[in-house]
Order: C-alpha cells, then sequence, then structure tokens
C-alpha cells in the first residue's frame, strides 16, 4: 500500500519556478532514491513534503491521510522524519543528550514536569540500543562537535530513526563524507529495518544503486522519469544528462 | 544515584547553611542589603530561566517584576493576608506573561526582544499616568505587613530568613523543572529550535509555558519587594529594571542556575559598592557589562568552570609526582 | 473637533511621524543590512538633542550645532560599529546585548553631563512664524519637518532605486554573503550604513528638540516607539517604516488628545493587530531574525 504520495507540487521563488507539478510515491517496505543535478530542487522538494516551507500547488497524503496543511511536527507524530543536507544538530550537548531529545519526541511523558527526563528507564534504554547497533556506545558523552564529520553524519541519521518512523526522508546522507564512511554509512542504510520506508536523496551514484528499489530523476523541477535502477541505468535521456552532459559521481 | 548528583545536593545544603547563619556576623545593613539580593536573585533566576533555558530574550522582563510589586501594593488596601495576596501577584504576573507570550513568542529573537521591551515600557507609561491608583511617580507605600500566622515580619532578621527560604525553595524548583522532560524540550529548542519541530515538537507550547513560570516567578519577587521596600514606584517597572535583570543574568551566565544569582549579587554589592562614592554607578555598571560581553566569554559560572578545569588538570600531574615519590618511599622500605 | 483644530492636529501627527521616521528607518536599514538590533539608536537621537542644545548654548546657532551635533554623534557611531561591534557579526546575542549596554551607560552620561532637568531648544529664528492657510496658521518649523522628512524619503528611495550603492544594500540585505563574494568591502559599507543611520537619529533629535524638549528617558521612550514602528512597518524595509511611522505618528498625537493616558496603549494595540494579521509586519518580507 502506499505510505507516501506525492502529488503536483509546484513551487516558486519569486519570478523562479522551482518544482514543478512533481508526483511522486513510497510504498512499504520499498527504498525509493531521488537523484538530479544540482539546483534541480530536490531539497525544496523534501521541504515542501515535510512541512518546512509551503508549497503553491500539491498534496501529501501520509498513509492515505492528507497531510498538506498540516505543521511538520504534526506529520513527525503521524510517522514522518527527515534529515538535512547541512548537519542540523544539537551542537552543545552530548551524543546521548542529542538522543534523549529524538526518542522523547513520541514518548506519554514528554509534557512532565516532575521527574527528570535522564531518570525515565525506557529513554535509557532505547538510547543505548541505538548507539550501541550503530557503534557509538563509547562516545556517548562527547559532545557532537567532538565528532568526525563522517560521525555526526550518522548522528544526524540516527536522530530521525529515533521515532521510528514509517516514511524516513535522507536528505544527501552521504555528503562530505570520505570513502570509507561512505561505505560506512551505505551499509548502515542497507541494515535499516523495512519497517522504515526511505526516500533519499543522493549524489553518489555508488550509494544510489547500492539502496534503491526505485528511482527518480529530477531535472530542472521536473520529474524526468521513474523507474526501477536497470531502466534509469539504460535510460538514454538520462544517460545524456549525466554522462553526457556531466557526471554524477562525487569527487 | 550518580556521585555529581549526590555532590550537588550536598553543595546545595551547604549554600543553605551558609545563608542561614549568615545574619549571625553580618551588620543590620548587611542583613538588609542580603535580603533585597535574594530577592533580585529570584528576579534574575526568572529571567535566566526563559533566556537561557528555553531561547527567549526579554528586555521588559521587569513588566512582570512591576506588576507583582504594585499587586500587593494595591490589593493590599483591600486585603491583608499575605498568602492571598502573594498568589495574587504570582498568578497575574502568570496571566500577562501568558498572554503576551501566546502573542510574542511566536516570533523570532529580535521581534520577541523589541515587543517585550515595548509592553514593558507600555505599563511603565501606564503605571506612572494613573496617578489617582497607583500615586503616578511618587509611587505608593505598602500599608500591609508580610504576616505568615505567626505575626509580622517587621524586623529585618524576620524578612531575611523569608527570602532565603523563598531563594532555596524557588532555586530547588528550578533545578527540577529544568531537568525534567518540559525543562529539556525547553532546552533544546533553545538550542537548535528548527531541529526540535523536525522531530515531532510543538515548540510553541513549551516555550509559552516556560514564558509564563518566567512571568509568575517575576510576580513573585515583585511581591517580595513590596514587603521588603515597604513602598512601591515606577522605578519597579521601569525598563532600568528589566536591564538590571539582563545584565546580572549575563554577568552570573545564562545558560546555568547557579549564574543568575551570582551575577545578582556582584550587581547589587558592586552597585552598592559603588553608589557610595558616585551617582554614577550605571555609567560604570554599563562598561564593565559591554567589557564583560565582549572578552567574558560566558559570564562568571563559565569562567570559573573553565578555570577549575585548568586547576583540576594542574592538580592532577602534581598529585602523580606525589604519588610515584610515596611508591619510591614504599619501595625503599621494603628493601632490606 | 474644529476644522482648524483637526488640521494642526493632523499637521503635528505628520510631523512627529518624519521625526520618529528618522529615527526608525535607520534602526531597521542597519537591521536589514547587518543583523544588529540597535537598541543604542535612542541614544543617538537624544544625544543629537543635547548636543544641539549645549552648541545652542554656546551661542552657535541652531543649523551650526545640528551639523555639529550630527558630526559628533555619526563619528560616536563608527567608534561603536569599528570596536565594539565589529567582531559580533554573527552573534546577535552578544550585539544586542552590548548595544543594550550602550543604552544603558549613555542614559546615566546623559544625566551626569546635562542633569535631570527638562531643557529646551528654542525653534531656529529662520522658521519662527507661521503661514497662514485659510484662517488656519501652520507653524512653519512643523512644516519644515515634514518637508525634510520627505526629502529623507526621497533620497533614500533614488539612492536604493538608482545608485550603485543603493543596490549593494538591496544585495546585501537579501543576501549577505553575496556582498563579500561580490568583492565589496563589507567593513566599509557597514561602517558607513551605520554612521549614517546614527547621523539621521542625531538629526531627528536635534529637530525634534523644539518640539518634543529634552528630558531623560526621551531615549528610551522613542526607542520604543521606534521598535514598535519597525515592528509595524515591516524589520528591514524603509518604506514600510515610513508608511508605520506616520501611522503611529498620527495615532499618537490623537491618542494624546482623546486618551491622553493611553495613547502609548493604543499605538500598542494597532501593533497587536498588526501582528496577529500579519506577522512580518505591514511590509514585511518574512526576514527571519
Amino acid at each position: 500500500m502506499k505510505l507516501l504520495e506525492v502529488k503536483g507540487i509546484s513551487k516558486s521563488y519569486k519570478a523562479l519556478q522551482v518544482l514543478k507539478d512533481v508526483s511522486l510515491d513510497l510504498y512499504e517496505q520499498e527504498r525509493h532514491v531521488i537523484i538530479g543535478p544540482n539546483g534541480a530542487g530536490k531539497t525544496t522538494l523534501f521541504n515542501c513534503i515535510f512541512g518546512t516551507i509551503p508549497m503553491d500547488k500539491g498534496q501529501v497524503l501520509l498513509s492515505g491521510v492528507d497531510v498538506t496543511a498540516m505543521p511538520s511536527h504534526k506529520r513527525v507524530s503521524l510517522g514522518m522524519s527527515r534529515t538535512f543536507q547541512k548537519n542540523n544538530l544539537f551542537e552543545q550537548l552530548t551524543i546521548e543528550e542529542n538522543l534523549h531529545l529524538a526518542f522523547s519526541s513520541l514518548k506519554p511523558y514528554r509534557r512532565r514536569l516532575f521527574r527528570p527526563l535522564a531518570s525515565y528507564r525506557d529513554l535509557a534504554e532505547d538510547t543505548e540500543k541505538l548507539l550501541k547497533e550503530w557503534k557509538l556506545w563509547d562516545r556517548r558523552d562527547r559532545l557532537v562537535h567532538e565528532l568526525s564529520y563522517g560521525e555526526q553524519r550518522i548522528l544526524e541519521i540516527m536522530l530521525a530513526f529515533a521515532s521510528n518512523p514509517k516514511v524516513l526522508m535522507l536528505d544527501e546522507p552521504t555528503s562530505g563524507m570520505s570513502v570509507a564512511e561512505t561505505a560506512l554509512t551505505t551499509q548502515i542504510i542497507q541494515n535499516l529495518p523495512r519497517t522504515t520506508s526511505l526516500l533519499v536523496i543522493e549524489h553518489d551514484m555508488e550509494v544510489v544503486f547500492a539502496i534503491a528499489d526505485r528511482i527518480t530523476v529530477i531535472h530542472h523541477g521536473e520529474v524526468l522519469i521513474t523507474g526501477s535502477p536497470e531502466e534509469i541505468r539504460s535510460n538514454e535521456m538520462v544517460r545524456e544528462i549525466y554522462f553526457g552532459g556531466g557526471a554524477l559521481k562525487d569527487a | 544515584m550518580k556521585k555529581s548528583e549526590k555532590n550537588r545536593i550536598i553543595l546545595f545544603a551547604l549554600g543553605a547553611i551558609i545563608i542561614l547563619l549568615l545574619p549571625n556576623v553580618l551588620s543590620t545593613y548587611g542583613i538588609k542589603l542580603t535580603s533585597e539580593l535574594y530577592i533580585m536573585s529570584i528576579f534574575a533566576l526568572s529571567l535566566g530561566l526563559i533566556m537561557g533555558y528555553a531561547g527567549l530574550p526579554s528586555f521588559g522582563h521587569a513588566a512582570f517584576f512591576g506588576l507583582g510589586a504594585y499587586t500587593v501594593a494595591l490589593v493590599g488596601k483591600f486585603v491583608d493576608s499575605s498568602y492571598v495576596l502573594i498568589v495574587a501577584a504570582i498568578a497575574i504576573g502568570g496571566l500577562m506573561a501568558l498572554l503576551t507570550g501566546l502573542l510574542f513568542v511566536r516570533n523570532s529573537g529580535a521581534y520577541l526582544i523589541m515587543l517585550t521591551m515595548a509592553f514593558n515600557q507600555l505599563l511603565y507609561v501606564l503605571f506612572y499616568k494613573l496617578t489617582d491608583y497607583t500615586g503616578g511617580a511618587d509611587g505608593m507605600s505598602v500599608s500591609v505587613r508580610l504576616d505568615l500566622g505567626f505575626g509580622p515580619l517587621t524586623g529585618a532578621k524576620g524578612m531575611y530568613y523569608f527570602t532565603a527560604i523563598c531563594l532555596l525553595g524557588v532555586f530547588a524548583l528550578l533545578y527540577y523543572l529544568v531537568k525534567s522532560p518540559v525543562g529539556r524540550i525547553s532546552y533544546g529548542s533553545k538550542v537548535n529550535d528548527h531541529r526540535m519541530k523536525a522531530l515531532g515538537y510543538n515548540t510553541y507550547w513549551y516555550k509559552v509555558f516556560m514564558y509564563t513560570v518566567g512571568g509568575m516567578l517575576a510576580g513573585f519577587a515583585g511581591a517580595l519587594y513590596g514587603y521588603y521596600n515597604s513602598f512601591v514606584s515606577p522605578d519597579s517597572i521601569h525598563w532600568g529594571l528589566s536591564g538590571q535583570a539582563l545584565i546580572m543574568v549575563v554577568i552570573g551566565g545564562s545558560g546555568t542556575l547557579i549564574g543568575p544569582p551570582i551575577g545578582a549579587a556582584v550587581f547589587v554589592i558592586l552597585q552598592n559598592y559603588i553608589s557610595s562614592y558616585t551617582d554614577r554607578w550605571p555609567l560604570i555598571m554599563g562598561i564593565l557589562f559591554i567589557a564583560l560581553v565582549l572578552y567574558g566569554r560566558g559570564g562568571i559560572v563559565h569562567m570559573g568552570q573553565r578555570l577549575w578545569a585548568v586547576l583540576a588538570s594542574r592538580l592532577k600531574k602534581t598529585g602523580g609526582q606525589s604519588r610515584t615519590s610515596a611508591e619510591q618511599e614504599g619501595y625503599r622500605n621494603e628493601a632490606p | 473637533m474644529e476644522i482648524s483644530t483637526l488640521m494642526l492636529q493632523i499637521l503635528a501627527g505628520l510631523s512627529y511621524g518624519m521625526l520618529l521616521f528618522m529615527i526608525a528607518c535607520g534602526m531597521t536599514i542597519i537591521y536589514g543590512l547587518m543583523h544588529v538590533m540597535n537598541m543604542a539608536h535612542g541614544s543617538f537621537f537624544a544625544l543629537g538633542a543635547y548636543v544641539t542644545y549645549s552648541m545652542v548654548h554656546a551661542k552657535l546657532g541652531f543649523w551650526p550645532s545640528l551639523l555639529i551635533a550630527a558630526a559628533v554623534v555619526a563619528l560616536l557611531g563608527v567608534v561603536i560599529e569599528r570596536l565594539l561591534l565589529n567582531n559580533m557579526y554573527g552573534k546577535m546575542n552578544e550585539q544586542v546585548l552590548i548595544t543594550f549596554g550602550i543604552l544603558y551607560v549613555v542614559q546615566d552620561l546623559i544625566k551626569w553631563i546635562w542633569g535631570t532637568d527638562i531643557l529646551t531648544i528654542g525653534v531656529p529664528k529662520i522658521l519662527n512664524f507661521s503661514i497662514a492657510m485659510g484662517d488656519i496658521m501652520f507653524p512653519a518649523y512643523r512644516l519644515f519637518v515634514i518637508a525634510f522628512g520627505i526629502l529623507v524619503a526621497v533620497a533614500l528611495w533614488y539612492m536604493e532605486a538608482k545608485t550603485q550603492t543603493g543596490a549593494i544594500i538591496r544585495a546585501g540585505v537579501d543576501d549577505r554573503e553575496m556582498l563579500g563574494a561580490l568583492g565589496v568591502n563589507v567593513k566599509l559599507v557597514f561602517a558607513c550604513v551605520f554612521m549614517f543611520g546614527a547621523a539621521l537619529a542625531a538629526i531627528g533629535g536635534a529637530m525634534a528638540g523644539p518640539i518634543l524638549g529634552l528630558y531623560n528617558g526621551m531615549d528610551m521612550e522613542i526607542l520604543t516607539l521606534s521598535l514598535v514602528i519597525v515592528v509595524i512597518g515591516g524589520l528591514g524595509t524603509w518604506k514600510g517604516t515610513f508608511v508605520s511611522a506616520l501611522i503611529v505618528g498620527m495615532i499618537e498625537t490623537f491618542g494624546q488628545v482623546y486618551f491622553p493616558n493611553f495613547s502609548m496603549a493604543i499605538v500598542f494595540v494597532f501593533m497587536v493587530i498588526v501582528l496577529i494579521v500579519k506577522p512580518s509586519g505591514l511590509f514585511g518580507k518574512g526576514v527571519t531574525a
């Protein structure tokens, strides 16, 4: 069943039309990757889907529910989550504290006034479990700025994943990463449970083909084509844009 | 219970004991000054709470302080009970903070600063001009005495103990508030509001809540001031007082609970000291304040923390040396 | 209200609005370009008035005094911008606190130098007459203030729309990082803009002298009104400031007539209404602070 339906999103900034009638969807258990040249409007698309910015036209349906008019935080409670292209972490806090905040958003005690947040056992357990899975448990007391860029990027994903979302949107998860970090992150993404469907923006074609079930190509704010990895790889127009006109793969 | 938690409780108890024993070594004047210090500490804490733990910079917090003070003065003409008056002051401070907060908090830092200043100025002008009700520029006396059920607290010592206990109580209350889920989430909102929203929090209501608590506490401090001073004037709702609170929070260290009281102490003591030599203490305090913002990097608490960290690492080195020599001693003693 | 009184009130409202415009537009341009919320702007206004007072009392004549005051405050503005604000761009909290500290310091400085009594500056002789239009006698000085305000607005419009400096500033308001990328000497631009804003506020203060008088607390009063005007008009847009300054000037003036103690409250309520209906101000583009 379709988890996420995006219908006809259009968005303009003054005279510039950034998105034109963009539609796509995401099924359960699916990994759908969005690719396209820089400036094609991909992050703007994420912003519209998530509710960060308002769209001019269009509709967003989450599990059949129309969330178009809902503020972002409401969409999260319905099972959406996202990462950001530029790290958007709690810089002054430790990794552990970052995750506490991420996990607490759906906990029943998030409006309580009396017990210290850190004393809730389930919060500690959830945090420990996730940190151990992603190999950051030893560093849990470190402040964010003590982490390497790659580790921060991984924390970025962890924060979004903490709410156990149905739809997880990753915005260029491997941007700025070294080869080793990219490989590690690709593995992490591949190992994510299928109960969380992924909508991913990526530039690194190796990563794209390693994780994608379906690929959508966006060019000049419009959907060029949506299809399986093989279809995309062999498509004439796509080859023209990427392999003819300019390489996509990160240097 | 973690060790740091235990340490904190011990420190708090120590602080409480010192505070309660202090009147025995202070002159009457010193006792009165320290009482005022405690009241200003509560006021500074109320501002430190919303600025440091909710990311709401207010340049008009004296609005709620003044409302609290005038509540005691005005309502005190009709009602005697100290409990009723103090609760009324807290309620009015909180209510006005809630109403303005609902409207203002939606806006970002710059707008919030402007709006809080405007509201403060508005109240000042109102209280200044409604001479028939408030005595205008001349102020009005507070005819009620603080009476908690065992006789009026008229002496300096009585006021001292009362304000001290109030401060300790407020401090403990805030300690648990900032650790609670609501407190931590508000703090998260201060660190990165955008991400908090993306994590699913409706940060608006958390901020409104914290702002209301800030208003309630400021109203409480204002009420205490009314009793302490037995007199209330528009100075209690003047933007200069908002500025003072801001200076206290910044000098002491925003983002900590111990910072604002320390800042209040420094401010009150310095002001007292300087004003005995010259009328120009606002000028001097202002210059010190600017210097601190430029070079201080975080206020007294943060400077103290860094100093402590430097000292601690030095101590570790010398500790290591003496251990080695002791080992050597032991070794020598063991050898036949 | 009689027609003649009404007309005079409108005149008073417009001239007051122009004075407010002169200080508020400096604030909004400085904020729009440099993201500095300059709390000390009220101080510039007050200092402009007080320095003019001293110069007038040194027998210097109104106009030379005004120019000297503007120069002194402009210099002060440059010093503040270079020494104190220079390293703080991007750290908005620190900037606000510093300018606030300056406001605090200058207020006491004024008390020290000029005392706490209310002072006055006489209307400059050359304008000390009234123009008769029908039955009504319009004070020429007020007309002058209005004319000057319009002149400033026209000059700003011209500079923004027709000159390169204006284009640079407009670009800078939209995207500050682009300025540096364009090879513009950002430091120079910032210093000049700040200085210009300060000088304009000082001129406004000097011109306000004969109308409002000089008193302790005028810096804070004018600052609050400016802030309200900027909020209503929209941060970063001086056109919005022009319109809202005139509106606020009118509300304050007429408010004084009908509700003498509550004119500030009326202005405040108006601001609240604007904020509810259009959170970024009447002309604001949703500039995020």
